[in-house]
């Protein structure tokens, strides 16, 4: 019964292969046959009568996530980033969530490519979808299901202090291969309060979020993003600059009411 | 409702009488592939998933043969661990032999490495090039370090700044850097983003690295650095750490810039998102993970380097036959822990003695227990009871939770007591070790 | 420091079983109603293998067939009476001193936690067989 040691690997991985099971539909259709934005009314108001190329948008986020109140997601736009044709805006939106819009992003080609990661709150297991914009008009499409599970063994530590309410943070690019888009990270510290939480006397909380944020490179528009309640505390946002620009970075995050914070950082990258 | 109760009776007498099957295989192992055996099962792991389910599917049905491999002869448990390293526990109490599986019990103990799946041919490959075949394979392989995905901690850099996420050499090496460290020095952790293994690890180990500090170097501090905003057991923890450490333990989670990006081992510093350097006197960097190894020879773990698994029985979604358990499946909502790998070993062995007689397997069940041990007299825990809800694991509304905060100092006492316990028992369950009277 | 030895008196199955509250009472009458032979119905049968499927968990704290006799009580043999009335009140939040057992005795309908209770009583307190 021994195997011969010259059996290799290879054959035994590829028949492990043969035995794989190839489970679900293709990601845009769900089991009702509709794409997912298609029940979302912000979404076909947004589209107003266009059909969106689907599976152009790819959307990372974990497959199940045990922390509705802030999950991870990178939305990249397969898409050219050249002033002839880029990509515009991108929509984001959470089906299941209470209100589903949960952000857009303004792109201009100096972004370099169309991909952010930010962090936002799934009000239990459903669809992301993205749509996008290019400058020419067409609309792409993408979506990924998220299953959140609760769990006890997550409990808040109410450990959130005032101390650091609205410091903002910036990472400039740096060590980033040459030619490439170099990458920003940027948060602040906010409580993005949705105005749907009580105080302990049942009283509700006031909403009070980021509304706006902006970034400008040598004060030419860089990317602009509205956020939504559904947008973690502290919000994140990671985007990016295209290769060979210098200069300085300005960062805006608005209240509304012009309420907001500054800062600025030093981007230098190669060609 | 008829058929599983027809599944029962049949299972009943596949089952057999537990002491007699047991008379049997004391007299010599029951013939390879005998015409009585109902099947073979292979498994892979000797921890808390692998040992549990070779020593239950003999306990429910003696006559399938069972072949349990795991390299070492002794297995060092992770849990508790953090105690060796907090002065509160000899390393040697923490490791169990497979004598009573193969004695009592009937398993087949190989001490040889899996290196390889042969799906198809329903073989295991071992180093050495030895085979094992099977009818049905249970993997409980644990984890993996995703070496170098963050940057600069690779294995070469984990032999100056330790992981201590498995127990053994590098649990050694990091109590002999804390032993060696100077009064009034900082020890820093490096929390990985979820899902890893034990989330309330890293957090029981910096309240231990406090007691020994605490006791031996009290002008020391402890820096948390962590990629997440929220962890197991908060509130309780940072209770604990107040009551019994003052403010010798700092945590900064992700959005006060906690999150590590890179380490430099030889300068035992690290670089956070935003950019602040921090410099470690003794640097325990616990990285990102995925599934031991041998998942992915048998192709069982996804494009997250974890395996799914259909919820009922934790056969692989991917590949039929081939059941996994413990860490390294997807199985949220419930922990990475021993614990778990203890109670889904024992949900699977019914589910795969089951499947081998034609069953339905029986309406699964799961419970998890996690002790965290704060200080000698403060121990903690967080509970889970699960079951399948529409074809999804979830826990059971109402059930579990955390201990209460503010909780007198006796409950806190006798929860580390039963901490204590609890290591006693399952050691007893998984590889039928006696406690020392 | 065990968490045993809680009341059995005024307990739901004590009441089923007709009893005023004597634990060694409960003790005799329980053992007689055990050995009175393997009739189940085949409500009771499910039950009774949901309950072994229950219990095998119990074992990672209280021992393989709730054997190990530590700070943490063993199981195996008890009367049931006392078992069932004792896992009852921790899923009432009625046992005093309790830590973990009322979080997951709350995972659990009362009939499980009986039938639960029934399985360990049915052990022998000796070695694993």
């Amino acid at each position: 019964m021994d195997l011969p040691r010259h059996f290799s690997r290879g054959i035994l991985t590829a028949a492990a292969g043969f035995a794989l099971l190839v489970l679900g539909a293709p990601s845009w259709v769900n089991a009702q046959g509709r794409a997912a934005w298609e029940r979302i009314d912000a979404a076909t108001e947004l589209l107003d009568g266009a059909t969106p190329r689907a599976g152009s948008i790819r959307l990372d986020l974990p497959a199940v996530t045990q922390d509705g109140s802030s999950v991870p997601v990178t939305v990249e736009v397969d898409h050219p980033m050249n002033p002839d044709d880029h990509v515009e805006a991108l929509y984001l939106f959470a089906a299941g969530n209470p209100s589903p819009e949960v952000a857009e992003i303004h792109f201009t080609p100096l972004a370099g490519k169309a991909r952010i990661t930010t962090r936002i709150r799934l009000d239990g297991s459903q669809t992301v979808v993205a749509l996008a914009r290019t400058n020419r008009g067409e609309w792409l499409a993408g979506q990924r299901d998220v299953r959140v599970t609760v769990s006890g063994c997550l409990s808040q530590g109410n450990s959130s202090d005032n101390s650091d309410f609205m410091q903002a943070r910036v990472r400039p690019p740096s060590r980033m291969a040459p030619g490439e888009p170099g990458e920003v990270r940027t948060l602040i510290n906010h409580p993005m309060e949705t105005g749907l939480r009580k105080n302990p006397d049942g009283s509700l909380i006031p909403e009070r979020i980021i509304e706006e944020f902006r970034a400008e490179l040598d004060g030419e528009k860089l990317l602009a993003a509205r956020f939504h309640r559904a947008v973690s505390a502290n919000p994140y946002l990671l985007f990016f600059v295209a290769p060979g620009r210098h200069g300085e970075l300005a960062l805006r995050w608005e209240e509304g009411e012009g309420a907001g914070e500054s800062a600025t950082a030093t981007a230098s990258i190669p060609d | 409702m008829d058929t599983t109760r027809m599944n029962r009776r049949r299972a009943l007498k596949l089952m057999g009488a537990a002491g007699a099957g047991t008379l049997l295989a004391a007299c010599g192992f029951p013939a390879f592939a005998g015409r009585s055996s109902p099947g073979r099962v292979a498994i892979v792991g000797g921890g808390f998933g692998g040992a549990t389910a070779a020593k239950y599917i003999k306990r429910f049905a003696p006559s399938v043969d069972v072949m349990l491999v795991e390299p070492r002869e002794r297995f060092y448990t992770c849990p508790f661990t953090n105690l060796y390293l907090g002065g509160m526990r000899d390393f040697e109490s923490l490791g169990h032999d497979y004598r009573e599986l193969r004695d009592r019990y009937g398993v087949r103990v190989i001490h040889a490495m899996a290196e390889d799946v042969d799906v198809p041919g329903r073989r295991l490959i071992l180093a050495g090039g030895e085979t094992v075949s099977w009818d049905r394979l249970i993997l409980s392989p644990g984890i993996d370090f995703r070496w170098g995905e963050l940057e600069g901690y690779d294995r070469a850099a984990s032999e100056k700044a330790p992981h201590a996420w498995k127990a053994g050499s590098q649990t050694h090496l990091l109590r002999r850097q804390l032993e060696e460290m100077e009064d009034g020095g900082t020890f820093i952790l490096v929390a990985p983003d979820d899902p890893f293994r034990c989330p309330p690890g890293p957090y029981e180990r910096v309240s231990m690295v406090a007691n020994y500090f605490k006791n031996h170097k009290p002008r020391s501090k402890v820096l948390l650095l962590d990629a997440k905003d929220n962890f197991s057991k908060q509130g309780l923890f940072m209770e604990g750490w107040r009551e019994n450490y003052g403010d010798m333990i700092e945590w900064v989670g992700r959005s006060g810039d906690g999150r590590v990006i890179r380490v430099d081992a030889d300068a035992l510093e690290v670089e956070t998102e935003f950019g602040e350097i921090h410099r470690a006197s003794v640097l325990n960097v616990v990285p990102p993970q995925k599934a031991g190894f041998i998942a992915d020879r048998a192709g069982v773990a996804d494009e997250s380097g974890w395996v799914p698994v259909n919820p009922r029985t934790f056969e692989s979604r991917q590949v039929n036959g081939v059941y996994v358990i413990g860490d390294a499946t997807q199985a949220a909502p419930m922990p990475k822990s021993g614990f778990v790998a203890n109670t889904q070993a024992k949900v699977t062995a019914r589910a795969v003695i089951a499947d081998l007689a034609g069953d339905a397997p029986p309406e699964p069940h799961w419970v998890n227990t996690c002790y965290s041990v704060i200080a000698p007299d403060w121990g903690i825990t967080v509970a889970g009871v699960y079951e399948v809800h529409d074809g999804e694991l979830r826990e059971v509304p109402g059930s579990g939770g955390v201990s209460p905060m503010d909780a007198s100092p006796d409950f806190r006492r006798r929860e580390a007591r039963f901490a204590e316990a609890w290591y006693a028992a399952i050691a007893e369950d998984t590889w039928g070790t006696r406690p020392a009277v | 420091m065990k968490s045993y030895g809680g009341k059995t008196c005024g307990s739901r199955k004590a009441r089923i079983l007709g009893l005023s509250g004597c634990v060694a009472f409960a003790c005799v009458i329980v053992a007689a109603l055990a050995s009175s032979g393997p009739e189940v119905s085949e409500d009771g049968d499910l039950l009774a293998e949901r309950a072994e499927v229950i219990a095998q968990s119990c074992a990672a704290c209280h021992g393989t067939g709730g054997r190990l006799d530590t700070a943490i009580p063993s199981l195996a043999g008890q009367p049931a009476a006392v078992l069932s009335a004792q896992l009852l009140a921790f899923k009432r939040d009625q046992m005093p001193g309790a830590t973990v057992m009322p979080r997951l005795a709350r995972g659990y309908s009362d009939e499980e936690l009986e039938a639960v209770a029934n399985y360990f009583a049915s052990l022998t307190p000796d070695a694993d067989e």
